[in-house]
This record gives C-alpha cells, sequence and structure tokens, in this order.
C-alpha cells in the first residue's frame, strides 16, 4: 500500500510539473525551431505546410497554435464529408489568415459580412468568391490572444481557408467547432449575411 | 525449543506414497544464479514506455500554451489520460502469465505490483476524467454536469469510456480487501475478470477523441502497437503456452495421500516430465479438471524439486475448493500452467541461506531445500505436532544435505517459539544470520513478525525472500 501511495504521489507531482514546466509563461518566446514564414499575403495561405510548432509570429504574441489545442471535433468523422474532413487535416496550420489583407485576384471578388459582436469580441467574415462559388473565407477581427485567441485558432483552423469548412460546404451551415460555440455561432451569423449579400 | 518427537508428523494414511517421497537426484545439478539482471531489464522497460507515453504531449504542446485554469486543467487531464492508457496495458500486461515476466518478477512480486499499479491506474482515470470534464467546461462557459452531458451525447466513444470507468471503479471497490474477503472467491474472481472490459471499452475513445492519438501518424501507430503486443502477450500467455505446455506433458494425478488430518499431497505424473524447467520454490497454476474443480484454477507451489517421474503439491485443506483435492481420483487429468516465480534458490544472492516455514508453508522450502547447497538452515514454525509436514523427508534432507532443521513447535505465545522469533533467538540459532539469504514461506502473522525480527537482526532487505502464501 505504501507504494501504491507513492506511485500516486508521483503521478500528481509529475503531472503538476509537467504541466507547470510547459506552462511557463516566457518560454513561449523561446521556442527554437521553425519561426513561421511571414504572414502569407495570398487567400491560399492558410493551407500553408504545418511547421512542427509553430508560433505566431506576425502577431508577436506567444498564442498557441491550434494543432496542439485542438479539441477533439465531436463526431468529427460522423456527419462530415469525406472532403470537408480533409480539409480539418490540412488547415491545421496556424491560423495566420487573421492578419491578411487578403488580395482578390482579378476574377475574384471579397465580400465582407457585418461584425458580429459575441462574449469574447467581434468579428467580422470575408469570403472571396469566384463567380458564385466561395473559394476562399477568413474571419477578421478576432480576439487574439488567450483562451479567446485559441477558440478564434481552432475556429479559423477549421472554417476558413481554401480549403476549409466553407469553401467545401458552400453555406453557412456548418458544423459547430467544439470548445468555440460562440465564436462558431458568430461566425457563421457573419458568414451567412455575407452569403446573402453576395 | 528444538522438537525431537517427530512422530506425530508422520501420520499418513495406511500407505507410504507410491513414488516415493524422497528426492530423485541425490546429487542435483547445480542450477546457475538466475540474478536481478532480467528484473532490473523490465523495470527499465517500464519507465522507458510511461515517458514514451507521455512524450507526445509535450512534443505537441508549446511552450507557454497554456495561458488559463481551464488549459492547466485540460492539459493535466491529458497527461493524467495518456499515464492511465499506459497503466492499463501494463496491468493487463502483468496479469498475462506470460512466461518471462513469470520467471523474472515472479508471481508475488507480480500480484503485488498489479494490486499498487492498480490503485495507481484508478487514481490516474478519475483524475483524467474530473480534468477534463471541469476544463472543458470552463472553456465552453457549461457547467460541470452540462459538460458531461455534451461528452456523452456529442461525443464519439464517450458513452463506452464512462462504462470503462464505472467498470474499472467497479473492479477497484471490490479488489479492496475489506470488500474482497467478503465475497466468495469465485465471485469476486469473476468480477475482476470484468476488467478486460476497460481494455475493450476504452479503446475507442483513446483515439476518437485523443488530442494526442486522434491524427494518423508514428504516435497513433505506436499506441495501436502496444494494444496489440499486449493481446498478443495474453494469448500468448493465457493460452497458446499453456496449450503446448499441457499437451506435451499430459499431467494426470496419480495419488493423493494425506500428509496430516488436514493435510493432502497431490502426486502428479505426465510425459517428460525431465524436460520442465522447473526450480524448487516455483509454483504452477493447477487446473484438475473433474466435474467439481474444472473452472478454477488455484496456484499451488511443488513441494518436491523437479524430476522425470512426477510432481507433487502439498496443501492444506481450508476451503471448498482445497477439500475437493482430497476426493481426487487417480487418471484425473490435470492443466498446469507455469512455472513461475523468482522464491528458489538460483535466485539467492548469498551462497548460505535460512529457511524460515509456518505451517503448509514448508512446500515450496520443501523443494527447495534439494537445490540449496549444504549448510542450509531451517526453522519450521508449526502450533501443533500434527502440523509438522514432510518431516521424514525433511529429516533425511537434513542428513544427506547437512542442513540443520529446527521444528519450533507452539503457539505463538509459547515459551519456545517466543524465545525463537525475535532477533537474539534467530543469532542463536543462525549465527552468521547476516551473511545468508533468507526465505519465508507460511501465514501472513508469522511471516511478517519474521520479517520484523530478521530486519532488526540486520538482514538486508534484498536478501530476504517471500512467496505469496495465498495468491
Amino acid at each position: 500500500m505504501r507504494r501504491a501511495l507513492l506511485a500516486i504521489t508521483g503521478l500528481a507531482a509529475g503531472t503538476t510539473a509537467l504541466v507547470v514546466l510547459k506552462g511557463a509563461p516566457g518560454s513561449g518566446q523561446t521556442l527554437p525551431d521553425a519561426p513561421l514564414p511571414l504572414a502569407p499575403v495570398a487567400p491560399g495561405g492558410s493551407a500553408a505546410p504545418e511547421p512542427p510548432s509553430p508560433t505566431a509570429a506576425a502577431s508577436g504574441s506567444a498564442t498557441p497554435s491550434s494543432r496542439a489545442s485542438a479539441k477533439p471535433t465531436p463526431k468529427a468523422s460522423a456527419d462530415r464529408s469525406p472532403a470537408s474532413q480533409g480539409g480539418t487535416r490540412t488547415s491545421t496550420a496556424p491560423a495566420a489568415p487573421r492578419t491578411t489583407t487578403s488580395a482578390p485576384k482579378v476574377t475574384t471578388r471579397t465580400v465582407t459580412g457585418p461584425s458580429v459582436t459575441y462574449e469574447y469580441g467581434s468579428l467580422q467574415v470575408r469570403i472571396t468568391l469566384s463567380g458564385s462559388r466561395v473559394v476562399d473565407a477568413t474571419a477578421i477581427g478576432l480576439p487574439l490572444g488567450g483562451q479567446s485567441g485559441q477558440r478564434s485558432d481552432d475556429v479559423q483552423a477549421r472554417y476558413s481557408g481554401t480549403s476549409g469548412e466553407v469553401v467545401a460546404r458552400q453555406s453557412a451551415n456548418l458544423s459547430t467547432v467544439s470548445g468555440a460555440t460562440y465564436t462558431s455561432t458568430a461566425y457563421k451569423q457573419s458568414l451567412q449575411a455575407a452569403l446573402d449579400k453576395a | 525449543m528444538t522438537y525431537q518427537e517427530t512422530r506425530a508428523a508422520g501420520r499418513r494414511t495406511g500407505h507410504s506414497a507410491p513414488y516415493g517421497g524422497r528426492p530423485a537426484a541425490p546429487v542435483p545439478p547445480a542450477r546457475p544464479r538466475r540474478g536481478p539482471g532480467a528484473r532490473r531489464a523490465l523495470a527499465a522497460l517500464f519507465w522507458l514506455g510511461l515517458v514514451a507515453a507521455v512524450v507526445p504531449w509535450w512534443l505537441d504542446t508549446p511552450a507557454g500554451s497554456l495561458t488559463d485554469t481551464a488549459d492547466l486543467l485540460t492539459a493535466g487531464g491529458r497527461i493524467t489520460g495518456l499515464i492511465a492508457g499506459y497503466l492499463l496495458l501494463v496491468q493487463v500486461l502483468m496479469m498475462s502469465r506470460l512466461g518471462v515476466l513469470e520467471r523474472a518478477l515472479g508471481g508475488e512480486r507480480i500480484s503485488r505490483l498489479h494490486r499498487d499499479l492498480g490503485a495507481t491506474l484508478l487514481v490516474a482515470v478519475l483524475t483524467h476524467m474530473s480534468l477534463l470534464v471541469v476544463g472543458y467546461s470552463r472553456q465552453e462557459r457549461n457547467s460541470v454536469l452540462a459538460e458531461v452531458g455534451v461528452l456523452l451525447t456529442d461525443y464519439e466513444d464517450m458513452i463506452t469510456a464512462f462504462a470503462a470507468a464505472g467498470v474499472l471503479v467497479t473492479v477497484a471497490v471490490t479488489a479492496v480487501g475489506a470488500v474482497r474477503s467478503r465475497l466468495p472467491y469465485e465471485l469476486w474472481h469473476l468480477l475482476h475478470a470484468a476488467s478486460y472490459l476497460t481494455l475493450l471499452l476504452g479503446y475507442a475513445h483513446q483515439f476518437s477523441n485523443g488530442a494526442q492519438l486522434h491524427q494518423p501518424g508514428l504516435v497513433r501507430t505506436g499506441w495501436i502497437a502496444g494494444y496489440v503486443l499486449v493481446v498478443a502477450a495474453l494469448v500468448w500467455g493465457r493460452v497458446l503456452a499453456p496449450l503446448a505446455f499441457n499437451l506435451r506433458h499430459r499431467l494426470r494425478v496419480a495419488d493423493v495421500v494425506a500428509e496430516s488430518q488436514d493435510t493432502v499431497s497431490v502426486y502428479l505424473t505426465g510425459q517428460r516430465l525431465n524436460q520442465i524447467d522447473l526450480l524448487g520454490g516455483q509454483f504452477f497454476r493447477w487446473r484438475f479438471l473433474n466435474p467439481g474443480c474444472w473452472w478454477q484454477s488455484h496456484p499451488f507451489s511443488v513441494s518436491a524439486a523437479g524430476n522425470d517421474r512426477w510432481l507433487r503439491i502439498t496443501v492444506k485443506v481450508v476451503g471448498g475448493y482445497t477439500a475437493e483435492l482430497r476426493d481426487l481420483t487417480p487418471g484425473t487429468r490435470v492443466w498446469a500452467q507455469g512455472p513461475s516465480g523468482t522464491f528458489t534458490a538460483a535466485h539467492r544472492t548469498r551462497e548460505r541461506t535460512l529457511l524460515i516455514a509456518g505451517g503448509s508453508g514448508i512446500a515450496p522450502l520443501r523443494a527447495m531445500l534439494e537445490e540449496l547447497p549444504p549448510g542450509a538452515a531451517l526453522i519450521y514454525r508449526a502450533s501443533t505436532p500434527a502440523d509438522v509436514l514432510l518431516h521424514q523427508e525433511l529429516d533425511w534432507l537434513a542428513q544427506a544435505r547437512q542442513t540443520s532443521v529446527w521444528y519450533v513447535v507452539g503457539r505463538r505465545d509459547d515459551p519456545g517459539p517466543r524465545q525463537v522469533m525475535n532477533p537474539e533467538g534467530l543469532r542463536r540459532l543462525v549465527p552468521d544470520l547476516t551473511r545468508r539469504d533468507v526465505y519465508l514461506c507460511g501465514p501472513g502473522g508469522l511471516v511478517d513478525e519474521a520479517v520484523a525480527a530478521l530486519r532488526a537482526a540486520g538482514v538486508p532487505r534484498r536478501q530476504i525472500h517471500l512467496t505469496a502464501f495465498e495468491l
């Protein structure tokens, strides 16, 4: 029994130590590897290859990568088409397009939805259309730091980009990102308005 | 103090043992020592595996990314989840009866580790659940109960995962000594075997929801490989290896001999017995294939060293099952699993030894005596003269192998036992106590008392060998 108590104590201490070591503020900036290439400017930027441990260099703050914090998505495989599933895979890159001012191509046009205010801030969805087809989407004005920023990342990673869910579905009928319900709802609201406008 | 009248212990019914209660080979071959090397290698492997289980989380999580409480809770939940997943595999692996484990760690140590690790596993699983539920609920600004609802309804495979946790809690509660002793052994065993369900029920949610295991890649593959290996070990250790052993040796009951009023020896014969890699002091798990006994298997030490003609177990009748053993008919087929255990002469660290037996705990020590070098000492505690078992063989062995045997007979508080069972008493009987390996087998109270006395007399812990009286 003494050994069991020892093991349980070790478990608690080890877990705490790991969390504290990782969570230590300041160590975020010293991450040596793979600084993100300067924020991509092209609309296709969000499909950038995944760096192993990306930090959003553009914003300068230690924004957590969406990959690490991606909460498992409920019913992920159950109710999404294979195409959009592929989308989630590739869009695990950090949400660089946040800072993107999209430069529309000659044949495309952009429509920006209304600014929707929600629990953690406000956002606006900007979609790029080629003809009547949505080819890119991104949210702008999302909160950046902390937990809200993480939610923003999650939502951006799922919905935005040339291979995100918006492009896959061509509608605002998106599955809610778990752990980021408010952000998802606001996104969908703004997106719907943008689609209506387009 | 020294028991002279050993005639009482020789009370056998009618006939003597047909295969002779004497060791087969008067001059035993010197067995190579089996040191702690294998054990240490396994321990290193365990720690390596534990690190490997947590490393994916460490690599996946950028430093400084855990900013608020919900993050910290979730991270803790993930770590404990990975640890729990790993511990579950280790728990099952330890129960796989894999020959390597059984002979490197021994049944006694395995069951102790299994118990301690089991408690740790339970705590890890409960921590994993509560941290994640609270962490997610904070992230989503839900109440804890609502979050449980969300987990159960919106997440894949979470219903089975919660069921797995429920099974685990049930198993853990019934494994607590007080509860366990109130349940019939058979029911308890059945309940405990339900823990295999956790392996099955908890499997899916790790991959559908595990942050580190969700994505295909090295980690996921490695984790699945762990499962495959454990299941393979289980099939090998529980099914294939015993099947091969029993097909090869085809053991049958040859005779049942009463050793005392409430103790019987069961002699077994079979084929190619000389090829069994059996050391004195090891045990098999026996399943006697007759209508009363076939459905349960029990561990009993062999009470004579390996020889090419027979095996023998000596069992005290304490319950329904052991009472059935008295009525075994010769010719009954026996399904055996083993041999296992590290309670052998080969595992000693010093040349000389002291054996301390209590009651029917003499069985493994009697077998070991044949393989020990001359100069061993045996202290045999029994509460009445009738409880002294196998005394003729012991006397014979004592003579043939220059072993000193002391029969210490009487109740615990009688003057004889009181004089011996303390540091001074032991030192008086065996002056070079601290330079010997000590092997103990007997009822828990006696063993605890003796270990305390030995430790007080200055015997290092690693020189004290215990075997479980009842596994």
